[in-house]
């Protein structure tokens, strides 16, 4: 079996709008909680026997393909130039550790959990789209890593070309894939999750008179990392033509990226020494630590526990189980 | 049939004259017609042929007031800018302004017009009159203005732009992170476009583009060794970068019209001819507009370390062009040196041949298209093409 590594990538959020160039923002946390990393992992380990590894040229070294070990070595010209985003680069050219494609990982799960016969196995369309979600997460964190430079800095203007084009290469490369499914709802789909990502960035959490912080963080998270889960359920249930499952599993996708967005916060909190800038304390101001961290799990619980619920309506089989267990993980 | 020949002399000229002749109007459309006073370049000038070739004898003889392509096509594009920034409206206020700030109708959207002049001449053809056809057509239209500026929004963080049609560029405005998000949005909002177009191959055409344009920037990004693979490697680079959109979105309105392979093989190639051609111009203009100007002594291409085909093929004659490219012009000097030399050396004339060639194979493929108006202008808009090099 594969040995997993310890450390687990995390996505910390910056509200700033612009990240000072010299300060090098890793985008890795070390789990705080003991027992989560390993609820997580085993559910995340348990679930790739299950459905296989997600197929994925990410792993470049691996690749003999002239495009693709292009892409590898301006990657590399990315981690030399002291950029953000070396952390995200490293982990593209040197893992081959494959627990970081969780989302391509839960496209193949619902895939399989759909299948109401023992003997369907998840259709090729249904893996390309799982390396599909994995290319454009990967496109969209390379962009939103991009950083303004107000004065002018070589390496770092070298890294915001890489990081332009290496997220372009992946967006291009999605979009040729989804050319290929022959199908054009899911091309739709997965068009309007790019979009949505895009508009998350120009959304402030700020309460307004009609929506409090939590809300405009739930809007936010939504369409950041809600719309790409649930459009990529949607579209490998549309695939392997589960219509019935359709809407179950678009909406079981955003509760599932809700919660483990909730939970990444939670984490990041309880393990981050400045907490004053931190997003829980801006939803929750003036709150002492404890409760900051009771509400937000209150918060996670609810879109856990929804998306169990959804869950009944699939077929109970491995995949389905393996879902719930993953689902289970977050809460703690 | 010959067409007539017009040769121009500009030893008569004695005033430099930047004139935009711009249509009014929404989708307006700028054309740039440059004369110089310096006399090295009128003499250099002198020395260009402007004669345009002659075309295959199917084709009509064009006269002297047939319509030029964009005032053909001018109510088919009638909206095209407002049609698409009204495609970006549905998001956030900043997203918007980003998103919509090249589209303010000051680009001279050449892709367009050409695509909406292959569309009905191919309709003409096959006589292809369902209004739905169309109706797509204008569709795709504005998906490969959109594309091609999704593009630009990319091109100006990664050149560090700070200006584009004069006016601040975007990254300028609002930062370059801001910036490549807007470009992604307005990326994501072409491909839900596209698909719903409800055509497979169409996406299969276009999304093929995407690819295109981001291999042709890294290929931009390398340098052969070989100097012997450098013009193949500029040559490919070329056709990604600029003709593949064009070539694509000819052969995607065919595809709409209902032509067959043989009809959308010619319509690919015309984009193709023409889209390589447009780039040539572009390069050998970068060499004689940035001459004519007082204070801007080289051209920008060799400061962004680009060896155009003019140097290219200056390179052939002066080989200590050589190591200044694959430095890519980085040292002192380099760029003036090798701005010097291509001025010197039959580099600009052998750009100006190649992409006569290119124009004449371009006219040579529409020449099989039933004559019309539109089949005219496609020819015609080679021609004009021809006609930004004088």
């Amino acid at each position: 079996m594969v040995s997993r590594s310890c450390l687990i990538r995390w996505k910390t959020r910056h509200l700033g709008s612009s990240i000072h160039p010299a300060v090098s923002f890793s985008r890795s946390l070390f789990a705080s909680s003991q027992v989560y990393q390993t609820s997580w992992v085993q559910a995340v380990s348990n679930a790739e026997k299950v459905v296989g590894f997600p197929t994925s040229f990410l792993s470049l070294r691996s690749v003999a393909n002239d495009e693709i070990s292009n892409i590898a070595v301006y990657l590399k010209k990315l981690i030399g130039t002291g950029h953000p985003l070396i952390t995200t680069a490293k982990n593209l050219v040197y893992s081959n550790d494959k627990t970081h494609q969780t989302r391509g990982l839960l496209v193949l799960l619902m895939s399989k959990a759909a299948k109401r016969e023992s003997g369907q196995d998840i259709l090729p369309e249904q893996r390309t789209l799982a390396e599909i979600t994995e290319l454009v997460h990967t496109a969209h964190l390379i962009h939103t890593g991009v950083i303004n430079l107000n004065t002018p800095n070589a390496n770092l203007e070298m890294g915001n070309k890489m990081a332009v084009l290496c997220g372009d290469f992946f967006l291009a490369h999605s979009c040729v894939q989804l050319a290929t499914l022959q199908n054009l709802k899911v091309v739709e789909l997965i068009a309007q999750a790019i979009s949505d990502y895009s508009t998350a960035e120009f959304i402030d959490i700020i309460a307004s008179e009609n929506d409090s912080a939590l809300d405009r963080w739930s809007q936010q998270m939504t369409l950041r990392y809600g719309s790409l889960i649930a459009h990529a359920c949607q579209s490998t249930l549309i695939l392997g033509n589960n219509v019935e499952l359709i809407e179950s599993g678009k909406s079981f996708g955003l509760e599932i990226a809700l919660a483990w967005q909730a939970n990444i916060e939670i984490q990041s909190f309880k393990s981050n020494a400045n907490r004053a800038d931190h997003v829980l304390s801006k939803l929750f101001p003036e709150t002492p630590f404890v409760d900051v961290v009771a509400n937000f799990q209150a918060v996670r619980d609810r879109h856990v526990n929804a998306a169990l619920k959804i869950l009944t309506a699939f077929p109970q089989n491995d995949a389905s189980l393996a879902l719930g267990n993953i689902a289970r993980a977050l809460k703690y | 049939m010959v067409v007539s020949a017009r040769i121009t002399n500009f030893l008569a000229y004695s005033s430099l004259t930047v004139s935009r002749v711009s249509h009014l109007g929404n989708g307006s459309l700028r054309y740039q017609w440059l004369l110089s006073r310096n006399t090295s370049l009128l003499q250099l000038r002198s020395k260009i042929q402007t004669a345009v070739p002659s075309i295959t004898s199917n084709v009509s003889v064009p006269k002297e007031n047939i319509p030029t392509a964009d005032a053909l096509v001018r109510p088919d594009l009638e909206g095209l800018y407002e049609d698409i920034r009204e495609g970006l409206t549905n998001t956030q206020p900043e997203l918007r302004q980003i998103a919509q700030y090249y589209f303010n109708g000051e680009g001279k959207a050449i892709r367009p017009v050409i695509t909406m002049c292959m569309a009905r001449a191919i309709n003409y053809h096959l006589d292809q009159n369902a209004p739905g056809v169309i109706q797509k057509q204008k569709k795709i239209a504005q998906i490969a203005e959109m594309i091609h500026t999704a593009s630009l929004v990319h091109d100006d963080v990664i050149d560090v732009a700070d200006s584009r049609r004069s006016r601040p560029s975007v990254n300028i405005l609002w930062g370059q992170k801001k910036s490549i998000i807007a470009g992604d949005f307005i990326l994501a909002m072409a491909s839900g476009m596209l698909a719903r177009l409800q055509n497979q191959q169409v996406i299969i055409l276009l999304s093929q583009v995407l690819a295109d344009l981001v291999q042709g920037e890294f290929m931009q990004l390398g340098a052969r060794e070989n100097k012997d693979e450098r013009f193949a490697h500029y040559s490919e680079k070329t056709f990604k970068k600029t003709a593949s959109l064009i070539a694509y979105s000819c052969q995607a309105v065919s595809v709409l019209s209902g032509a067959d392979s043989t009809l959308q093989s010619i319509a690919f190639q015309y984009g193709r001819q023409l889209g390589m051609a447009f780039q040539l111009v572009d390069d050998l203009l970068d060499f004689i507009a940035t001459s004519a100007q007082v204070g801007k002594p080289v051209a920008a291409d060799l400061r962004l370390g680009l060896a155009t085909a003019p140097v290219l093929f200056a390179a052939q004659k002066f080989s200590e062009l050589n190591p200044l490219i694959m430095r890519r012009f980085q040292e002192p000097g380099d760029a003036e040196t090798a701005f010097r030399l291509v001025l010197r050396s039959d580099g600009l004339q052998r750009t100006k041949e190649l992409a006569r060639q290119y124009c004449n194979d371009a006219v040579t493929q529409v020449a099989q298209l039933t004559p019309s108006p539109y089949q005219q202008a496609l020819v015609t808009l080679a021609h004009q093409l021809l006609h930004r090099m004088k």
